[in-house]
Order: C-alpha cells, then structure tokens, then sequence
C-alpha cells in the first residue's frame, strides 16, 4: 500500500500562480532553487518555503494554480518534497504542467468545504493513500475520498512525466 | 441585463464528473453517433479532429498536431535547457518554422538574469535555424504572431502565456502551457489535450457611448466567477460579435483565462477576416467555412447577452470576479492608472482612451502617475502616425515601448505597498503588482476617466452625448 503522511498546509480556494509562485522570480531557470519563492506572497503563509519539511501536503480548495502557465509553480513545491498536491480541483494549465512533470494531483471532493469548515487545519498530520485515493486527517479523523484520473494522465504520470511517456511509447513504436 | 436562456446540462452541477473519467460525449444526442463518435461538432471539435487526424469526442484524450510552438523571454530559456536535457545540445528541432520566440518580459532587460535567458533563445534559435524570432523591439508575442501572419483559423498554438488563447479572437486554437509541453512538441510536433466541452454565448446589442467590450466581458466573470468557464471551450456569437473590430475581440478572448477557460473562439468575418487574410498571405474564406460549428452540435450551456443596457464596469481588488458598476466605487482615489497589455492595448484601445482625454481637458491629474503601453511596435507607430503618442506625452502620461509591462512585476511600474491601482490589465490577484498594493481593473476609457480625474470616474461624465 501506498500510504504517505505528512503534516498539512492549508490553502483556500482560487489561489492563483502569482501566490504560489511570484512573477517576481520568473527569469530563475533551475527548478532546484524554485522552493525558497514559494507561496512568499500567500499573504499568513510566508513561514512556507522556510518552514516546509519533505513529505508534507499542499491542500487547497476550487481551482487551485489558476492564472499563469508558468511550470515555476509545479517546480517550486514538487523540489521541495511536497509529494503530492491534494485540491478540490486545479485550474487546467496547472494541472497539465503536474501531469507533464509526474506530479501527482489528487482531486478531493469536498476538500474546499472541510477547509472552510475547518476539519482539515494547517499543521494537522494526514494519511494519504495514494492508490486508493484516500485522505485521512489523524487529527480532527475527518476522511475525504479522491478521485481517479483519466487513464492518459495516468500513463503520462506513470512514466514520470511527458519526456518518459514518450521514450516509452517511441519504444512501443507508437506516437 | 441578466443572462438569460442558461440551459445548463450536466456541467453546472458537477464540472468535475466528465473531466476527471474517460467517457464518450454525453451531451450528444445518441441518434447523431456513429461507433461512438459524435457528428454534430461544435468549432473545437472541429479543430482537434483536424489537428487529431480523425473525429473526436467530448471528453477524450487526444494527440494534435502543433502548427506553431512559441515561447517568451519568460518560459522560453527554461523550454530551451529542458529540450537540451533530455534530447542532448545537438538535438534538432522537429520543425524550425513551427518556432517561435517572443520577448516581452523584459523588454528590453534590465536584469543579468533575464538578459541570459534572452540570450539562451537568441543563441538557440540560430543554431535551429529558427527565424519567428521576434527581440525586445516588437511586443507582446502573441500579437506580434498574430501582426506578423503566422495564426491560421484552426491553428493549433502552444505558448509559454497562458493569455495565449486570446488568439482564439481569429479562431485558432491557442493555449498557454508550462515549458514540458513546448520542450516535447520540439521533439514530436505533437501536444495531448483533452476535448472540451463548448458553452455558447451569444451577445446582441450595441454598446452606448462610454461602454465597451471590455465592459462586457467583466461583466461575465462578474457573473460566472474564476472558475465559471473551467476547462471549456467558448464560442461567441450573435450580431454584436460579428461587428466587432478585431480589438473587441481580442479583448473579449483574453479575459476567458480569468474564468479559467479553455478557448474562446470566434470565426472571423468581414474586415477581421480580410485583415487575417492579407496577413497571412492566403484567401482565408474557406478556411473558416470549414470551422463553422453544425447546426445542432451540443452545447454544454447557452448564455445571452444584449449589451445595449450595460454600464461601466470595474474588477475590484483583489480578484477578476470581484466585480462591480463604476458608479458603485466612483471617487475611489488611485495613485497610478496603466493602459496596455494584451487585453487592451491595441490601437482602437488607446484611440478610446484618447478621446476621452480629449474631452476631459488634454491633461491627467497632475498627482497621478499614468503609464500607457502599446501592445506592439506596429500598434506604437500608429500611435506616433495619428498624434495621440504626443498627446499622451503632452498631458502628462508616460507613454513607453510595447512590452507586458505590469503585468509582470519586475517591469516598470511596481506599486509600493499601500498604493492604489488602475489598469486595463487582465489580473489583480493579492500583489500581483507589488506587495501590498491593489489594482481596480477596467476599460481605457474608464481608466483614463479615472487618469483625469485621480479616482475612479465613469468616462460618460466626460463623453458628449453619453448621459
């Protein structure tokens, strides 16, 4: 089984690429020192990029990585351990730019609610099961159900990312 | 002016069931499929066939062929050293004329960083034999593409902007993507999409004196939110779009991103298309004949809007969707007022803005910093052309080169913290444009009312004939 656990950090709804990601910091072209930006305008999260230890989870509400293309905002938690974002839903760039990097995304109905509800808090220590895309919040005991994705995604997830989708499928003599 | 006539199907009350599962189209009607396929298609649907190399359906996952694979000074350094990566620095390629560059970041740089990543592409770009590469002195990209003839009705165009899909404006299909899905249509010619499902909005009505396109397309995120056009492609219709100037348009496409949409599309007619036309080198007439939706392709939800009652609108901070009549907010004082971008910063759009200056005096406020910037160098020259650049600079206004300006921060025109912000931009989000500060977004007209003025004006109190 694949069951990950880490401490939360809790994200509302709509929160758009210049929050998790400034375009002050746009021209940085290695994703290793993309962490140190990250959520630095998230007006109460500031501690983040100082203070995220390898294993913790994003969670966030609605549309989450709405606005900009940039793959900064991917890179700038995927490099600092987060192992997987866990949203209600992502805006659809985002998402592609997860999918493309291997990231694992997990859609979570009724996340935006237990959020604002307050049953998944920051700083509370989740359960994630990966593969059957259950959260569990071991704190306030809240359980949250995720959803699969479409079958591309999961191959192009699979292969870690859109280069190794397609060695493996140029192996396959396909695409 | 409410929408009316929202039929909405399965998508309002769960966006997420179609998306997240592979499932055949569930918005065609039964009896109009073969082996699975829907025939009834709506714009997209036609395109991604196209571009697919066979018909598709609602809610498949499909490979498309890339007619055009751009990238900025922001995002295109990083496309460049992650095609190298993977592929090794003598890889080539697939196709050099499907390249493109644009620099609008930093235009010109200002900083060590950007100016290497510049470099980077310069250095890449002559390597690949690539020759779409338009430097510091052309604007914001992909207006200088869509100037410069390289956007076809049906295209499909990747870019490092996800303003991308504003070009859906001439009815291609454009979208902004992060470097990976450049990086990999450099080695395959080829993107994965999923095919969205298409609402229809259609809009009748002419605009009274001091109301634009841009009024009306705040208007809809007001009403449909961040995330009430996600992962759908959007077709515009009815008489008052078949008017519309190629501006309009491109206004009206470019804030679909901030309703997290897909593609706005609009097939072009009359003018618009015979300026595509001239541009692209080709009669595009049949071109566009080919892309027209059938007659009973499904729509997943129908609006309507009739402009004719429609007013002044403004974004407040610090969200698109926050939207609100100018007339509830008049009087709110700004320190800085910016006209440009890639929503609004074509001729027409400074020409509006122009005249609303005229009619207020000749001069902004004299406590107000006013910044306006053309979209591209072609759009500049027009400006110096018609004297409006020597008004502008006559009343007070900086008037500069085409670049994305402030919509990205290291650019001219940071707000310090505390100050106020008005501008034709696409994006308020929380310090968007400095920490701290906050942006009302608007039309030209309402923001050079507003430049007069030194606080949020409806430009109809200076308009003759408005009130």
């Amino acid at each position: 089984m694949n069951i990950k656990t880490g401490r939360a950090w809790v994200f509302g709804d709509n929160v758009d690429t210049d929050l998790i990601y400034h375009n002050k910091y746009l021209a940085e072209t290695d994703p290793a020192q993309m962490p140190q930006y990250a959520f630095e305008y998230y007006p109460g999260m500031e501690r983040f990029a100082t203070e995220v230890q390898p294993g913790d989870f994003v969670v966030a509400g609605k549309n989450f990585g709405c606005g900009s293309s940039r793959e900064h905002a991917i890179y700038c938690l995927k490099y600092a351990g987060v192992p997987c974002i866990l949203a209600e839903t992502c805006s659809r760039i985002y998402y592609r730019n997860a999918v493309n990097n291997g990231y694992p995304v997990l859609f979570v109905k009724g996340l935006s609610a237990a959020i604002r509800d307050g049953s998944v808090r920051t700083g509370d220590r989740l359960e994630v099961d990966l593969d059957n895309g259950v959260i569990r919040d071991a704190d306030t005991g809240a359980v949250l159900r995720g959803d699969a994705v479409g079958d591309l995604e999961h191959d192009i997830m699979a292969a870690g990312g859109l280069f190794g989708y397609m060695r493996n499928s140029a192996k396959k003599g396909e695409a | 002016m409410q929408p009316r006539n929202i039929l909405v199907l399965f998508w309002a009350a769960d966006p997420w069931y179609s998306y997240r599962v592979n499932r055949s189209d569930t918005t065609c009607d039964p009896r109009k499929r073969k082996g699975g396929i829907c025939l009834e298609q709506t714009v997209i649907m036609k395109i991604l066939s196209h571009a697919a190399g066979r018909p598709v359906s609602v809610g498949e996952r499909v490979w498309c062929g890339v007619d055009l694979a751009s990238a900025r000074d922001f995002g295109g350094a990083n496309c460049v050293l992650q095609f190298q990566k993977e592929m090794g620095t003598d890889a080539k390629v697939w196709d050099p004329e499907k390249v493109a560059f644009t620099f609008d970041l930093q235009a010109p740089s200002h900083s060590e960083k950007v100016s290497n990543n510049q470099k980077i592409i310069r250095e890449f770009a002559r390597a690949q034999g690539i020759r779409h590469l338009f430097d510091i002195n052309h604007g914001i990209g992909q207006l200088v593409m869509l100037e410069a003839g390289l956007i076809r009705p049906g295209g499909v165009v990747l870019g490092t902007d996800s303003h991308m899909n504003l070009l859906g404006a001439v009815g291609a299909f454009a979208t902004g993507v992060g470097n990976s899905d450049v990086a990999a249509a450099y080695v395959s010619g080829k993107a994965w999409f999923r095919v969205p499902e298409t609402m229809r909005i259609t809009v009748s009505g002419t605009f009274r004196p001091g109301v634009c396109m841009r009024d009306l397309i705040t208007r809809i995120i007001g009403d449909l939110g961040s995330g009430g056009m996600d992962y759908l492609a959007v077709e515009f219709t009815g008489e008052t779009i078949e008017r519309a100037s190629l501006a309009e348009r491109i206004t009206l496409c470019s804030l679909v991103t901030e309703m997290s949409g897909k593609i706005p599309l609009i097939l072009p007619n009359g003018e618009v298309l015979s300026w595509l036309s001239a541009r692209v080198g080709e009669d595009l007439t049949a071109c566009v004949a080919a892309l027209r939706p059938d007659d009973d392709a499904a729509y997943c939800a129908e609006l309507h809007y009739d402009v004719g009652t429609l007013e002044p609108m403004v974004s407040c901070p610090d969200s698109p969707e926050n939207v609100r009549p100018v007339s509830e907010v008049a009087g709110t004082h700004v320190d800085q007022v910016h006209i440009g971008s890639c929503s609004n910063g074509r001729f027409e759009d400074l020409k509006a803005a122009y005249d609303v200056l005229v009619a207020g005096g000749g001069r902004v406020d004299p406590g107000t910093r006013v910044i306006i910037t053309p979209s591209t160098s072609e759009v500049q020259l027009e400006c110096v052309r018609w004297g409006l650049a020597q008004a502008f600079l006559e009343a007070g206004i900086v008037f500069t080169n085409p670049t994305c300006a402030l919509c990205t921060a290291e650019h001219y025109g940071t707000l310090p913290s505390g100050d106020v912000g008005a501008a034709t931009n696409s994006r308020n989000f929380i310090g968007k444009v400095g920490k701290g500060s906050h942006t009302y977004l608007m039309s030209p007209m309402t923001a050079m009312a507003t430049a007069i003025r030194g606080e949020i004006t409806d430009p109809r109190e200076f308009l003759p004939g408005a009130r």
